[in-house]
């Protein structure tokens, strides 16, 4: 069952195009990763989930159901840039952000508290939101973003600006808000996080989405047939740059470390059998590519092709 | 709704919870109430008893000066330096002097204590009169009692009648209305800038700390919008009630603290609109309203009499200053809505509302003309046209506008209003999710054309 569907959505500002006929689906449940170079169009796709902007063409589902205003209440955001009354207090703050969305006073209060106790920031209640720190800001930002108990979260670069413990803490929130069956969006740069969090992914450039899939299947479908292997012998091993393309080696005490691609036609075990005589193996593991590397990778394919197509036109 | 009810309530909570506000809303009913105690007291502090020794070198004043309740006089011949010496010395608060000149008006005056401005201006018109007596006896040899029968006869008395549509006739105090105009207008002027000013930097602020999109995340941008016009609409009234509530509470209280003094104030203003008037039934009216005040001094009575010379009564005036005000500000606090939310900053925006609050300038420049005649071309197609009608017909309306003008101003105002929600709403959504970018007008003009 999908909470987010998009079906041809178009978006033109009066001089670009932001989105161009991109259509995604999200499975309940999971964490989706939004990735894309800055200006690819994640923002207004997020906007237009968040129906702040509606789209030039094309249907947003959610639930199954055309996106509503009534949806809003089923759903968190947290924007990139990060905001909050300066002068109110904490709590008339967090206050407001929930009743806002749709919250009972009584509803409010006590799901705050719940927070305010789990964060074990109870004090900060009757101070102004000016005298918190950027971090403690992000977090009461968050937990504004969640109080209401979203089914759908969507999250613009959530890690930016937090120090690592504060890192640790909102990706453990945000597992532990998956295992309670809240669908999650995150668009980030953030690679690393990507690869930690995220069961989906979907890269968007220029107004395109040109990948979509799950994560280990992506890195899969881009696996070079990279393998790293380790030796119990610094002696050379003939025939090997012949048959493989040899990509790094080192060695030290008595060991050599290879990084091997194994070329067309040819096989792990081919590669095992070849070296297994020249020394004792200590460690084979297959190498796939990083999301860092995809994400490269991927956006400069596309550039390429679009310039080829705009010159042969 | 119950969204636009939350966004009015956190405007109006936290407004009028702020130090300013509440400093503000205290200290202008003391201001307004100093500014009418104040002058009072001055005025009545300089009006103690004086003696004036006179002294004339040319022998025209001696003997000639009428005493009254604060002033006596007494005269002397000789040695001024040796009069001024001793009287100074002994009972005379002040010594008269006019020496031998050709010029027989001009005098010194001589004291060790300030005297009080009403004792200049009192010897000053005494000593014209009398000269004015002398030189008609002396050059002219015109009999002073013939003289003064002719100048009773010969007083000529004008009083302005208005006409309403209904034909009723109604006299009219033209240099009061002209002026209380003028005062509605510059205050209705400020209280528009002064709110919808607030409305354009709650805007900017939202924009610029960016919870602006976390907000509308939530609401739509029009609940947004008029959730912080009504919000701070509210700020105003509970500031105009708190204003007009603790004005009159400060006055009774002065007004009991030193009732003789106020007795004085009010026989001042009476004398004042006795001779502005000039018309003997009025005056009876006016005495028979202070007999009927008595001895303890009643502002209501006052003003109900003052008010009876008015084409338009108080309560008529205040819900047309009520009913601009609020038009006013709602048309002027959505147009500067959509200017701040196209801005970055608040310097870019000043540079976006010239165009905007130049008709408003206009007008208060051309307040004075619109006073001095109230049913002009001028003051009728500013009094009409919306973004200037709110100054324009309070200045205006004490001298009395016909029905049909107020309403037309008035229905012209709602419906101008009705558009300037629909057209600042569709910038207002567009603007407030730019960012880092200097608008124009005609980028503005391409988001009102947006779908």
């Amino acid at each position: 069952m999908n909470i987010i569907e998009v079906q041809n959505v178009t978006k033109k500002y009066s001089n670009h195009l932001a989105l161009d006929n991109i259509s995604l689906a999200i499975r309940k449940g999971i964490v989706y990763g939004l990735l894309g170079p800055n200006g690819a169009g994640k923002t207004t796709l997020i906007r237009i989930l968040n129906q702040i902007t509606a789209p030039d063409s094309g249907m947003v589902f959610f639930n199954g159901n055309p996106l509503s205003r009534k949806d809003i209440e089923k759903i968190g955001y947290l924007p990139e840039e990060r905001g909050l009354y300066k002068k109110m207090k904490v709590g008339e703050e967090a206050m407001y952000l929930a009743r806002l969305k749709g919250l009972s006073k009584n509803e409010a209060l006590e799901r705050l508290k719940y927070w305010f106790i789990k964060f074990e920031i109870q004090n900060w209640w009757n101070k102004k939101v000016e005298e918190l720190s950027k971090g403690m800001q992000q977090k009461l930002q968050f937990i504004t973003t969640v109080v209401h108990r979203p089914d759908f979260l969507i999250l613009d670069e959530p890690f930016s600006g937090l120090d690592p413990i504060n890192t640790n803490l909102i990706r453990q929130e945000l597992l532990e808000l998956k295992r309670q069956g809240t669908t999650i969006i995150i668009s980030t740069h953030n690679m690393a996080s990507v690869e930690e969090i995220c069961d989906e992914i979907c890269l968007i450039n220029k107004a395109h989405k040109i990948l979509e899939g799950n994560l280990v299947e992506i890195k899969q479908q881009f696996k070079e047939n990279i393998y790293s292997l380790t030796l119990d012998s610094e002696r050379e091993i003939p025939m090997l740059s012949e048959i493989y393309n040899v990509m790094e080696t080192s060695s030290s005490e008595n060991r050599r470390h290879y990084v091997v691609k194994v070329l067309e036609g040819g096989s792990a075990n081919q590669l095992l059998q070849h070296v297994m005589n020249y020394g004792n193996i200590l460690s084979f593991n297959e190498i796939l590519p990083s999301m860092n590397d995809i994400f490269i990778q991927q956006v400069e394919k596309y550039n390429s092709e679009l310039k080829m197509d705009n010159k042969s036109r | 709704m119950n969204n636009t009810l939350l966004i009015i309530s956190r405007e109006y909570l936290t407004r009028v919870k702020k130090k300013s506000f509440i400093i503000l809303t205290l200290v202008v009913p003391i201001l307004f109430a100093a500014l009418m105690v104040v002058p009072v007291l001055l005025a009545t502090k300089g009006r103690e008893h004086v003696n004036v020794m006179v002294v004339d070198d040319n022998d025209i004043y001696i003997n000639n000066f009428t005493d009254d309740a604060k002033t006596s006089f007494s005269y002397r011949s000789g040695d001024i330096e040796q009069i001024k010496k001793e009287a100074l010395a002994g009972d005379y608060d002040v010594v008269l002097y006019f020496p031998r000149s050709s010029q027989k008006v001009n005098a010194n005056l001589y004291y060790t204590e300030e005297p009080s401005m009403y004792l200049r201006s009192e010897l000053e018109s005494q000593i014209n009169s009398l000269f004015f007596d002398y030189v008609l006896q002396d050059s002219f040899n015109i009999d002073l009692d013939k003289y003064n029968t002719i100048k009773d006869l010969s007083r000529s008395q004008i009083t302005m009648i208005q006409i309403d549509e209904n034909g009723v006739e109604k006299e009219s105090m033209a240099e009061l209305n002209k002026t209380i105009g003028m005062i509605c207008g510059f205050v209705i002027y400020f209280f528009i800038f002064l709110f919808a000013g607030q409305v354009l930097r709650g805007v900017l602020e939202e924009k610029n700390n960016r919870i602006v999109e976390v907000l509308i995340s939530s609401v739509k941008p029009i609940e947004l919008l008029l959730g912080k016009i009504v919000g701070i609409a509210l700020v105003g009234l509970t500031q105009f009630l708190i204003w007009i509530v603790f004005t009159l509470v400060i006055l009774t209280a002065v007004q009991f603290a030193m009732p003789d003094k106020f007795m004085e104030m009010s026989g001042v203003d009476t004398e004042q609109i006795m001779e502005s008037v000039k018309d003997s039934q009025l005056i009876e009216t006016v005495n028979t309203s202070k007999m009927a005040a008595g001895d303890t001094f009643d502002t209501g009575n006052i003003f109900a009499e003052i008010s009876s010379y008015f084409p338009i009564s108080f309560t008529e005036m205040i819900l047309c200053f009520l009913f601009y005000f609020l038009t006013g500000y709602l048309v002027y606090s959505a147009l500067f809505a959509a200017v701040g939310s196209a801005a970055d900053n608040e310097t870019d925006s000043n540079q976006l509302t010239m165009p905007i609050t130049m008709p408003l300038l206009l007008t208060i420049v051309m307040v004075m003309p619109i006073a001095d005649n109230p049913n002009g071309q001028l003051a009728f197609w500013l009094s009409i046209i919306p973004l200037t009608s709110p100054v324009a017909m309070l200045t205006r309306l004490p001298s009395g506008v016909p029905l049909w003008e107020l309403l037309l101003s008035m229905v012209l105002m709602l419906l101008f209003f009705v558009f300037v929600v629909w057209f600042a709403a569709k910038i207002y959504r567009t603007g407030i999710l730019m960012y880092g970018k200097k608008v124009s007008w005609k980028e503005i003009w391409k988001w009102v054309r947006y779908q």
